[in-house]
C-alpha cells in the first residue's frame, strides 16, 4: 500500500521535473538575453519558482502566479458544474444503452452521443445565447458575476467567495454567480455527456457478458438488483479511469468555452496575455495547468486504488 | 459453399474484403461515405465551384439573405456578408482549407505515430521509462495550450497552425497506439510467435497492426476530430488568419457580430463543420462495427 503510494509519488516527481524542464526551455527561449549558462539558469529559475516569484505581468503589474491560479479556479468551477450536470444525465442513459444493446433505445441514445460529440464547442458556445432566447430564458451570456456585486478574493473560487458576502447581499451574489455558470457549463457538459455515455455503455456491455452476471440471473435476481449489487461496482473504476485520461482534452474545451463566455478563466487569461505580447504566461501556464492535471490524475489513481479491489491487483503483482 | 468457388461473386478473398462486405450493408455509414466523397469533391474542385472570389466585395449587396428568402438574389446563393462578399464561395473555400488541413494533419500524425508507437513498444528498461515519463508530462498539457505555445514560437499563420496542431496531437496518438500494442502483446499467441523467434519489427508489422485495426480506427478518428476542432478553434481565436485565405473558424469569428442581422452567416459554416465531423464519426463507427462483426 505504502509502496504503491511511494511509486505514484515518484512518478509525480519525475513527471513534474520534466514539466519544469519544458517550462524552463520555453522561458529560456522567450528571454533573449542570457547571462548564465543553461544549467545555472535552470537552478536559479527553479529557486525563483519555489520561492513563489513567478514574475510580474506586463499588462497590469500583478503577480502572474496569483492571476493564473485565480483563472484556474474559475475554469475549475465551470468544469465541476459541467461534470455534475453531465454525469447525472449520462450515466443512467449509458446504463440503459448498455443493457438494451443494439435495441431501438440504444441507437437513439448513441446517436445523441455522437451528435453531441460532433458539435464544435466554440460554435455551440456562440449559438447558446440565441438558443436560450428561443426558450425565453433570460440568462447572463458573459462574465463571471454581475458587476454590481463586489466580491473579495478569499479562496479564489468565486462561488465560495460570494458566500462570504451574504452579510451585504444575502444570497444574491451567489445566485448571480450560479446563473452566470449555467450556459457555459451546458456547452462544456456536451462533451463530457457524450464521452460518459460511450464509456458507460461499453463497460456495461462488457460486464453484462460475464459469467457472474449469468449466475446472478440464475439465482433469480432482478435486473435492477444485479445492477445495484454487481454491475455498478464493476464499471465505475473503468469509467473514472477513462475520464481521467480525457482530463487534458476536457481542459482544452473548458478553455475554449471560457474564452467565448469571457468568464475570466484560464483560456481568457492566456489569450489576452498572448494578444498583449505578455508571453511569460506560457511557461507559467504549463506549470499551473500541467501541474494541476498531473496532480489530479495521480490523486484519482490513488483514490481508485483505495476503493476498487480490481485496481488493487497491481499491489500484489509486483 | 466453398470459399474458393471461382464463380461465386461473393467469395471472400481477404479479411479486409470480408470487413468491406459487412460494411457495405450498413446504410447510415454508406450515406456518410457519400457525404464525405462530396466534401472531397469540393476540396479538389473548389476553384471551379465558386462563382465569386472569396475576397471580392460588392458594396451594392451588403448582408443579403440566402436566395430562397425575400430580398435574396440567385447570384449569391447563401447571401452576402457585411462587406458584400459571397457567403457560398467563402464557405466552399473554407471547407477546402479546413478539411484539407485536418486530413493532412491526420495523415501526418498517423504516419509518424504508427512508426513511433511501434518503436516505443520495442524499447526496454531505461529508455522506455524515459519515454513514458516524457509522454506522461506532455499529455498533462492541454492540446490548446500546446498549440498556442507553438504558434507563439513559429509565428501566426495558417501553415504554422497546422504544424502546431500536428505536434500537439502526436503524444496522445503515440500513447494510444502504444497501449493497444501493449494489450495485444500480452496475448498468448504473440508469446508463441516470439518463442518461434519472430523479431519485434516483423511482429508489429505482420501480426500486431492487422489485429489492432479496431482500436486503430477509433484512434485515427479521434485525431481527425480533434484536428478539425483545433484548426477551427484557432481560426476562431484569430490565429492563422490570412488576408486572402478563409477558414471555417475564422469565417464564424468574422461573421459573429452580424449573427442577429443575418443568422445564415454563422449557421452555415457551423452546420457544415458539424456535418463533416458527424459523417466521419459515423463512418468510423461503421468500420469499427464491421471489424468487430468480422472478428466474431
Amino acid at each position: 500500500m505504502l509502496n504503491y503510494i511511494m511509486r505514484r509519488l515518484g512518478l509525480f516527481i519525475s513527471t513534474a521535473f520534466i514539466l519544469t524542464l519544458i517550462a524552463y526551455a520555453l522561458h529560456y527561449w522567450l528571454n533573449q538575453s542570457h547571462s548564465q549558462p543553461i544549467i545555472n539558469g535552470y537552478i536559479t529559475y527553479m529557486i525563483q519558482i519555489l520561492k513563489g516569484n513567478w514574475g510580474i505581468s506586463i499588462i497590469d503589474h500583478q503577480p502572474i502566479l496569483a492571476k493564473g491560479l485565480k483563472s484556474l479556479a474559475s475554469t475549475l468551477e465551470l468544469s465541476i458544474f459541467a461534470f455534475i450536470g453531465a454525469l447525472t444525465l449520462a450515466i443512467p442513459l449509458g446504463i440503459i444503452a448498455g443493457i438494451y444493446r443494439n435495441g431501438q433505445i440504444d441507437y437513439l441514445i448513441m446517436s445523441t452521443a455522437i451528435i453531441a460529440l460532433a458539435l464544435p464547442v466554440f460554435w455551440v458556445a456562440i449559438m447558446m445565447p440565441t438558443v436560450s432566447n428561443i426558450f425565453h430564458l433570460t440568462l447572463p451570456i458573459d462574465g463571471q458575476i454581475s458587476p454590481i456585486y463586489e466580491v473579495k478574493n478569499v479562496t479564489g473560487f468565486m462561488l465560495i467567495d460570494s458566500l462570504f458576502t451574504t452579510g451585504t447581499y444575502h444570497f444574491e451574489a451567489f445566485y448571480s454567480r450560479v446563473r452566470h455558470l449555467i450556459l457555459p457549463s451546458i456547452v462544456l457538459s456536451l462533451f463530457i455527456f457524450a464521452e460518459t455515455i460511450r464509456l458507460t455503455r461499453h463497460s456495461i456491455s462488457m460486464v453484462m457478458k460475464s459469467n457472474y452476471i449469468n449466475a446472478a440471473y440464475s439465482k433469480g435476481l432482478s435486473t435492477v438488483q444485479i445492477l445495484r449489487s454487481h454491475v455498478f461496482k464493476n464499471i465505475y473504476p473503468s469509467i473514472i479511469h477513462d475520464l481521467r485520461s480525457n482530463l487534458s482534452t476536457l481542459f482544452s474545451f473548458a478553455m475554449t468555452v471560457d474564452i467565448v463566455f469571457k468568464s475570466k478563466g484560464s483560456g481568457q487569461w492566456l489569450l489576452t496575455s498572448i494578444h498583449e505580447g505578455d508571453y511569460i504566461v506560457l511557461p507559467t501556464a504549463i506549470l499551473i495547468i500541467g501541474g494541476f492535471i498531473l496532480l489530479s490524475s495521480i490523486l484519482i489513481d490513488i483514490l481508485l486504488m483505495l476503493t476498487s479491489p480490481t485496481k488493487r491487483i497491481t499491489l500484489y503483482v509486483d | 459453399m466453398s470459399i474458393n468457388d471461382e464463380f461465386d461473386k461473393k467469395q471472400i478473398r481477404t479479411p479486409l474484403h470480408y470487413i468491406f462486405q459487412i460494411f457495405k450493408k450498413k446504410v447510415a455509414a454508406i450515406i456518410a461515405v457519400w457525404i464525405i466523397c462530396t466534401f472531397l469533391f469540393i476540396i479538389i474542385f473548389a476553384d471551379f465551384i465558386v462563382s465569386h472570389s472569396p475576397s471580392e466585395q460588392n458594396m451594392n449587396a451588403l448582408l443579403l439573405p440566402p436566395y430562397w428568402l425575400k430580398g435574396g438574389n440567385t447570384a449569391y446563393l447563401l447571401g452576402t456578408d457585411e462587406l458584400g462578399r459571397d457567403n457560398f464561395s467563402r464557405l466552399i473555400m473554407g471547407i477546402q482549407r479546413t478539411l484539407a488541413g485536418a486530413l493532412i494533419i491526420t495523415a501526418v500524425v498517423s504516419f509518424f505515430g504508427l512508426i513511433l508507437g511501434a518503436l516505443a513498444s520495442s524499447l526496454k528498461n531505461f529508455k522506455a521509462s524515459i519515454l513514458h515519463h516524457l509522454l506522461d508530462s506532455l499529455l498533462t498539457i492541454p492540446i490548446l495550450l500546446t498549440a498556442l505555445i507553438f504558434i507563439v514560437i513559429f509565428g501566426s499563420s495558417f501553415q504554422n497552425c497546422l504544424y502546431a496542431i500536428a505536434i500537439s496531437l502526436l503524444p496522445q496518438f503515440i500513447r494510444s497506439i502504444f497501449l493497444s500494442i501493449e494489450t495485444e502483446m500480452a496475448k498468448p499467441y504473440i508469446v508463441a510467435l516470439k518463442i518461434d523467434s519472430m523479431s519485434d519489427l516483423q511482429l508489429v508489422k505482420n501480426v500486431i497492426y492487422p489485429n489492432i485495426l479496431e482500436p486503430l480506427v477509433t484512434i485515427i478518428n479521434r485525431v481527425f476530430t480533434m484536428a478539425i476542432i483545433e484548426i477551427t478553434t484557432l481560426g476562431f481565436l484569430g490565429f492563422g488568419v490570412q488576408t486572402k485565405g478563409t477558414e471555417l473558424g475564422a469565417i464564424i469569428a468574422n461573421n459573429f457580430e452580424f449573427m442577429y442581422l443575418s443568422p445564415i452567416l454563422v449557421l452555415a459554416p457551423g452546420i457544415t463543420l458539424f456535418i463533416i465531423i458527424f459523417s466521419f464519426n459515423v463512418v468510423a463507427e461503421g468500420i469499427r462495427h464491421a471489424i468487430i462483426e468480422a472478428e466474431q
